[in-house]
């Protein structure tokens, strides 16, 4: 497992694909400084400022936000094999398929963690910075800043996950990125419209995320728009599960449907 | 040695092969051939554990390629459509395969080197040719220094200095004891590396052995001004196609000046007849070319 998890890591490597994710890695991070550096009270509409809790939470729940990001980069490094037709010659390197569906979930879900934890690196020092340039102290300790920076970066490498397994299943690559962005970016926010669906949305991907990092934003100005009040998220570590279990499931299909599928 | 055992194959309602039967011999080179549709890549995808079998079995030296320890370096596979990552360099291909066989950077180098990729290591699979791309596809094949190698149309795209150096290759390889199964639609390719044959045709086996059989019967056109008495000496079967000349099946050239000779019969030609593979193929298949 390990040659085959290191052949992965050459794989990724060897295309540009680990540089245009460490350059969303950087820009996601350094976006959440310039909305700092600008402040979200002066954002339409104004948020809580940087030196209240809630304006802190906002902007770190904001980069939680993006994990969709790295989830498109598995998503597209996964499906890619089926797509230029390496799926044949991996297949005949390692003819039982779950042991390379496996290195490249876990080589995949140590480049999300590395994403997760250069973007998280990025905002937290352009948060520091943002405070200091604008002569406020942010509204959270700095453990807790840095706790839920830590969060945001395991979201991503779960989300990582995520994507890789989809892209797995799918196999058509503009597909399985339509379907993994659209659904984490539109589909999954109009649900928490809808009365009655909306009471799952703490169970589903984006309100387990929402709970981990503590990011209410969305579903907070959603229920200011429909007048309903906001459904209560889960806990930190019940999110953390919620998502670690879409991921194992996800993980189980990926590995065992694609077992009896001809490669034609 | 593989043996493939009753194989067959449907996708939908289409029998793509049905109840195939045959076996590849050690250090032989074989030409798998058959019309376009025949089932020659459904087969050998089904020998290499890509395509599952509806039934039938395939072993290579007595297992299923998948149950096979380190199979690369059993067998070597050339698929018509394996692919690459467009942004990878022919070397990434090659370092990325070596890595997940376990081979070592010495393995990419030599492959390289027999196969001629060296000279274009350095270039990003999108924008190499496709018989720069089949050699990469040989050059992966043969990292593992197989003993058995199935190569599916290894000649697509190869310009005519391409196919005779991979003629070349592939003789020699069968040279150091290799086994080696070719599927190709160009038969003087074939006529002129297979030592033996195996011939499908809608999926079902028409014949398999010796190259050689396939052609059948050779027959040799005699013209004599005594064509008539020659006949009645000839213990053979024997067409007559003008007064002076006939078409004699069943005996060899030599044999049959030797009997004129005796009878002092003059003979004016005697020209062996051989039908050429692609005549015995259409004889076999139906009429198309493969």
């Amino acid at each position: 497992m390990t040659t085959l998890i290191s052949a992965e890591w050459i794989r990724l490597t060897s295309s540009r694909i680990w540089l245009w994710g460490g350059v969303a890695a950087l820009a996601s991070g350094a976006f959440i400084g310039l909305l700092a550096l600008a402040g979200p009270e002066n954002f339409d509409p104004p948020l809580p400022p940087l030196d209240t809790a809630e304006g802190t939470r906002v902007l770190l729940g904001l980069l939680g936000f993006l994990a969709c990001l790295p989830a498109l980069f598995g998503t597209a490094a996964v499906a890619s094999e089926y797509r230029h037709g390496t799926v044949t010659t991996t297949s005949l390197f390692a003819p039982r398929r779950w042991t390379w569906l496996t290195a490249k979930l876990l080589a995949y879900t140590g480049a999300g963690l590395v994403y997760g934890f250069l973007a998280a690196a990025v905002a937290a020092a352009a948060l520091f910075a943002a405070a200091a340039i604008d002569g406020v102290t942010l509204g959270l300790p700095v453990g807790v800043v840095l706790s839920l920076l830590a969060r945001v970066a395991l979201t991503m490498a779960v989300y990582t996950l995520l994507g890789v397994a989809i892209g797995a299943l799918l196999r058509n690559q503009v597909a399985a990125m339509a379907v993994v962005g659209g659904y984490l970016y539109a589909v999954e926010t109009a649900l928490t419209m809808i009365p009655g669906v909306k009471a799952l949305y703490p169970l589903l991907p984006g309100g387990a995320t929402a709970a981990l990092t503590g990011f209410t934003y969305l579903a907070d100005a959603v229920a200011g728009q429909t007048g309903e009040p906001a459904v209560p998220l889960l806990s930190a570590p019940a999110g953390g599960a919620v998502l670690v279990g879409y991921a194992l499931v996800a993980v189980a299909i990926a590995v065992l449907a694609p077992l009896r599928r001809d490669i034609t | 040695m593989i043996e493939v055992r009753g194989l067959t194959k449907t996708f939908g309602p289409v029998a793509a092969v049905t109840d195939l039967t045959f076996d590849v011999g050690p250090g032989t080179v074989t030409g798998f051939l058959g019309p376009n549709g025949a089932g020659k890549t459904t087969t050998m995808r089904m020998m290499l554990g890509l395509v599952a079998p509806g039934s039938g079995s395939v072993t290579i030296d007595g297992r299923p390629y998948r149950e096979l320890r380190d199979p690369t370096s059993v067998v070597g596979a050339v698929l018509d459509s394996s692919g690459f990552h467009p942004a990878h360099t022919a070397r990434d291909h090659l370092r990325l395969y070596a890595r997940m066989g376990r081979y070592g950077s010495d393995r990419v180098a030599r492959v390289a080197e027999v196969t001629g990729v060296s000279a274009f290591a350095h270039r990003r699979t999108r924008g190499l040719s496709t018989g720069m791309r089949q050699r990469l596809n040989l050059a992966t094949a043969l990292l593992g220094d197989p003993r058995v190698l199935l190569l599916d149309e290894p000649s697509n795209g190869l310009d005519p200095e391409g196919i005779a150096w991979l003629r070349r290759f592939l003789r020699d390889l069968a040279a150091q004891g290799r086994t080696i199964l070719v599927s190709s639609h160009v038969l003087g390719e074939i006529e002129q590396t297979a030592d033996q044959v195996v011939v499908i045709r809608e999926g079902r086996l028409v014949t398999a052995g010796p190259l050689s059989e396939l052609y059948g019967s050779a027959s040799v056109l005699v013209r004599s001004p005594q064509a008539d008495r020659l006949r009645t000496m000839l213990a053979a079967p024997t067409e007559i196609l003008s007064s002076e000349v006939l078409r004699v099946h069943d005996l060899s050239a030599a044999e049959i000046a030797s009997v004129a000779a005796a009878h002092g019969i003059p003979l004016q030609e005697l020209t062996s007849e051989r039908p050429t593979l692609e005549q015995a193929f259409l004889h076999l298949t139906g009429g198309t070319t493969p």
